[in-house]
C-alpha cells in the first residue's frame, strides 16, 4: 500500500513538472512569435514607403539606376518572404540597399532640399528606430526561450512537444554589414 | 530554475509575491497563539495547571475556535477598509485629471499603450509639483487611473515618460494596488493586535489579579516572542512584496515599451529626485520611494534601490545604463511633449 502511494507522488511530481515545464516553453514560444509579429509590422510600413521612395529619388537621381534597383529587388524579394529566416535575410538586404540609397543621394542636393524626400528619410529613420527596439525584444524573448528549452529538466523532454530546437535570433547579418561598409557615398561632379 | 531573460524575471517574482502573501494568514494565527500564550500567563484564560507543555498544547487546541473568529473580524475589517482605501486617495492626492484636450501628446501615448494590451484607458492626472513621481490607483476596472507629477513630464524625454506610463499600467494590469492594500490591511490587523498585546502587559505588569499560572513567566515571554516576530514580519514581508512588485513593473514596462533603455533613463533621473510626501498607503505605490537612511532601513523599504532595478534591466532586459544623469535638462524638455523624437 504505502509503495504504491510512493509511486502515485512520485508520478504526480513528474506530472507536474513536464506540465509545467510545457506550459512554460509554449508561452515562452509564443511570446517570441507575438514579438517577430512586432518586427513584422515595422518591416511591413518601411517595405510601403519604399515605392514612394524610389519614385521621389528617380527624379533627381537619374543616374543611379543599379542603386534605385538593388533597393527595388529587395524590397521584392522581402515582400516575398514567408519563413522567419528568409525575412531575416531579405530584410537585411533591403536595409543594406537603402543605406547605399541614403549614401548616394548625399551627392544631390536638390533630392535633399525635397521636402517629400525629407519626410520620407525621417519616417524611415524612425521606422529603424522601432525596428531597432523590436529586435532587440525578439532575440532576447529568442534568447529567453532557447535558455529555457535547455535548462534541466526541461531539456529532457522538450524534444517530445516539438520543442527539439532553438529559435532562430534575428541577426544584423555580417556579410551584409560588411557590404553595407562596401559602399561609401559617391560624391560625383 | 533561476530568470533567464524578462519572461521568467517576472514569473520568479510572481512566485515570490504569492508565497509572501499566503505567509501574512499564517504569521496572524502565530500572533493569535501568542496571544493566547500571553493571556493564559496572565491567568485571564484558565491553564491547565500541569507542566508548560501541556499549557501550550491546549492554547494550540483553541486554535479550532479561534482561528474562524479572527478570519470572520479580518473579512469585516477587510470590506470597510478595502472600499475606503480609494476614497482615501484620492483626498489625499489632490492630482488633477488630464484631458485629451489640454495634453493630447501625454493623452495619447497612455491610451496607446492601453490599446496595445486591450485595457480601457485608465485616467491620467496630474500633480503641479517639482518632483519627479508617478503611481498608478484603483481597486477595479473604471476607477484606475495614474498620476504623474509636473516636474517628471516636464523632465524626461517621450520615451522615457512612455516607459514610466508603462510602469504604472504594469501595475494596473498586475492589479497591484489591490495587492498591496491587502497586504496593509493585513499588516494593519497584526499592528493592532500587536499594540494591544503591549497595551495589556503594561496594565497588568503591577498586579496581577489571578496569578494562579504556575507557568506564568514562560507563558508570556513565549507568547511576546511570538508577537514580536510575527509583527515585525509583517511588516517586512509587506514590504519585500511592495519591491517585488516593482521589479515586475519595470519588467512589464519592457514588455510594453520594447525599449529597456527608456526605463533605465528614466530610472536615472527620477533617482534623488523623486520625494513626494504622502501616507504609507500612497507611498509603496509610487514610483519610487527611498527611505531617508540606510543599513537595515533596507529591509523596511517599500522599493528596491535604483542601481538593483537598473541592474535587473540590464541583466533581464537586455539594456545598457548610461549611468548616474548629470542633470541637464532633456533635449525634449518644456511644458509638454513633443511627439518627434
Amino acid at each position: 500500500m504505502i509503495t504504491w502511494i510512493i509511486i502515485g507522488i512520485v508520478v504526480l511530481v513528474l506530472l507536474f513538472i513536464v506540465v509545467g515545464g510545457y506550459n512554460k516553453l509554449v508561452a515562452l514560444d509564443q511570446r517570441a512569435d507575438q514579438s517577430f509579429a512586432d518586427i513584422d509590422v515595422q518591416l511591413k510600413q518601411r517595405q510601403d514607403l519604399i515605392p514612394n521612395l524610389v519614385e521621389t529619388v528617380k527624379g533627381y537621381a537619374t543616374h543611379e539606376r543599379g542603386t534605385l534597383d538593388a533597393v527595388t529587388q529587395a524590397r521584392a524579394a522581402a515582400a516575398g518572404a514567408t519563413s522567419v529566416n528568409d525575412k531575416v535575410q531579405a530584410e537585411n538586404m533591403l536595409t543594406g540597399a537603402l543605406g547605399r540609397l541614403f549614401a548616394v543621394s548625399e551627392a544631390y542636393p536638390d533630392l535633399k532640399a525635397n521636402t517629400n524626400f525629407q519626410q520620407l528619410s525621417a519616417e524611415l529613420s524612425d521606422i529603424e528606430n522601432k525596428l531597432a527596439a523590436a529586435r532587440r525584444f525578439f532575440n532576447s524573448a529568442v534568447g529567453e526561450f532557447n535558455a529555457v528549452r535547455r535548462q534541466f529538466p526541461t531539456v529532457l523532454f522538450a524534444g517530445l512537444f516539438g520543442f527539439g530546437s532553438d529559435k532562430p535570433f534575428f541577426d544584423v547579418g555580417e556579410g551584409d554589414r560588411a557590404a553595407m561598409n562596401a559602399a561609401p557615398p559617391q560624391v560625383k561632379f | 530554475m533561476g530568470a533567464v531573460g524578462l519572461q521568467t524575471h517576472i514569473w520568479a517574482n510572481n512566485t515570490r509575491s504569492v508565497i509572501l502573501l499566503v505567509t501574512f494568514p499564517i504569521l496572524l494565527i502565530g500572533i493569535i497563539y501568542g496571544i493566547q500564550l500571553i493571556l493564559m500567563g496572565l491567568g485571564v484564560l484558565p491553564g491547565t495547571g500541569k507542566a508548560l507543555s501541556d499549557d501550550m498544547a491546549l492554547a494550540a487546541s483553541w486554535l479550532g475556535g479561534t482561528i474562524p473568529l479572527a478570519l470572520g473580524v479580518a473579512a469585516i475589517w477587510f470590506a470597510i477598509a478595502y472600499f475606503g482605501s480609494q476614497t482615501m486617495v484620492d483626498m489625499l492626492t489632490g492630482a488633477r485629471k488630464v484631458e485629451r484636450r489640454t495634453e493630447p501628446e501625454l493623452y495619447n501615448l497612455l491610451e496607446n499603450l492601453a490599446i496595445s494590451r486591450g485595457l480601457r484607458t485608465p485616467t491620467l492626472r496630474i500633480i503641479d509639483n517639482d518632483s519627479l513621481n508617478a503611481f498608478a490607483t484603483g481597486l477595479h476596472e473604471g476607477q484606475y487611473s495614474i498620476t504623474l507629477t509636473r516636474g517628471l513630464v516636464q523632465s524626461l524625454s517621450r520615451d522615457e515618460i512612455e516607459a514610466v506610463m508603462a510602469h504604472e499600467l504594469t501595475h494596473v494590469i498586475n492589479k497591484d494596488v489591490r495587492t498591496m492594500v491587502i497586504a496593509s490591511i493585513f499588516a494593519g490587523i497584526i499592528s493592532v493586535l500587536a499594540e494591544l498585546v503591549f497595551r495589556a502587559l503594561l496594565y497588568s505588569g503591577g498586579g496581577r489579579r489571578r496569578d494562579d499560572n504556575k507557568n506564568a513567566l514562560p507563558l508570556i515571554l513565549i507568547g511576546v516572542a511570538f508577537a514580536v516576530v510575527g509583527f515585525v514580519l509583517a511588516i517586512v514581508i509587506r514590504m519585500m512584496l511592495s519591491r517585488t512588485r516593482e521589479y515586475v513593473a519595470d519588467a512589464g514596462a519592457v514588455e510594453l515599451t520594447k525599449n529597456p533603455d527608456a526605463m533605465i533613463s528614466a530610472l536615472r533621473k527620477v533617482e534623488g529626485r523623486s520625494s513626494v510626501k504622502g501616507p504609507d498607503e500612497l507611498q509603496q505605490l509610487f514610483l519610487d520611494n527611498q527611505p531617508d537612511g540606510v543599513g537595515l532601513e533596507g529591509l523596511f523599504a517599500s522599493h528596491p534601490p535604483i542601481q538593483k532595478r537598473i541592474d535587473a534591466l540590464v541583466k533581464f532586459g537586455g539594456g545598457r545604463d548610461p549611468g548616474a544623469w548629470s542633470g541637464e535638462p532633456s533635449p525634449y524638455g518644456g511644458t509638454s511633449v513633443p511627439l518627434a523624437g
